[in-house]
């Protein structure tokens, strides 16, 4: 799965940090998550896209494999 | 991972405390044998056995106790290191804490299963001995490796 949050981030002008606090998770998750590392749950990706103040698939995509 | 299995995050560094000096000190006292006369105490035993004793069950022994603290100052350490919540105990770090301790499980039994084939007779007790400790270890190096590693930032990370 890919995402565009670090776009999405810089939209906003969020750090990393500034982020992760927003939606309280770790730094490390979303850096993890930007690096395509890591996969987040639902929760987590609607969290996301509820702060960006857009639909969870206008963030993340389905890649070849997935 | 259910949160109530986890010690509060202050733990962890208390656990530190623990951890580095009784670990230096197992070192020392597995290279020297050192024993602190000191140490030498009345204790009750479940069960003890000397060399040329018989088993004595729910008994007081007099022996001494240096290793016998160590140990336990080590072991209560390395639990509340592993077992402490991180500052943001969230699912990634859940996940990576998962993975750690699988990671230790196997590396740990891979290794005992050579020291089973290769190690014979008395030095078999030494492997005895330290495979007490290395679950734990390995854990703790492993996770603490990967918090480290997902820290840093990707490269073209601004």
């Amino acid at each position: 799965m890919k995402n565009k949050i670090k776009v999405e981030r810089a939209i906003m002008s969020l750090t990393q940090e500034d982020l992760a606090k927003k939606i309280s998770v770790s730094r490390q998750t979303i850096n993890a998550i930007e690096a395509n590392k890591y996969v987040p749950s639902t929760v987590l990706a609607l969290k996301i896209a509820q702060l960006f103040g857009k639909k969870v698939e206008e963030i993340f995509f389905l890649e070849e494999g997935d | 991972m259910t949160s109530r299995l986890f010690l509060p995050n202050r733990y962890k560094r208390i656990g530190w405390f623990l951890l580095v000096p009784a670990a230096i000190a197992g070192i020392f006292l597995t290279i020297t044998g050192f024993e602190a006369d000191w140490l030498t105490t009345r204790v009750f035993a479940f069960f003890s056995e000397g060399v040329l004793e018989d088993g004595q069950y729910f008994t007081v022994i007099k022996t001494n106790v240096t290793n016998t603290l160590v140990g336990v100052i080590f072991i209560i350490g390395a639990l509340m290191v592993s077992l402490s919540k991180e500052k943001h105990e969230d699912e990634f770090i859940s996940d990576l804490r998962l993975s750690s301790l699988l990671w230790a499980l196997w590396f740990n039994y891979v290794l005992l299963l050579l020291a089973f084939i290769f190690v014979y007779g008395l030095s078999f007790f030494n492997v005895m001995v330290y495979n007490m400790f290395t679950i734990l270890i390995i854990f703790i190096i492993r996770f603490n490796y990967l918090l480290y590693k997902s820290s840093k930032p990707v490269p073209d990370e601004k």
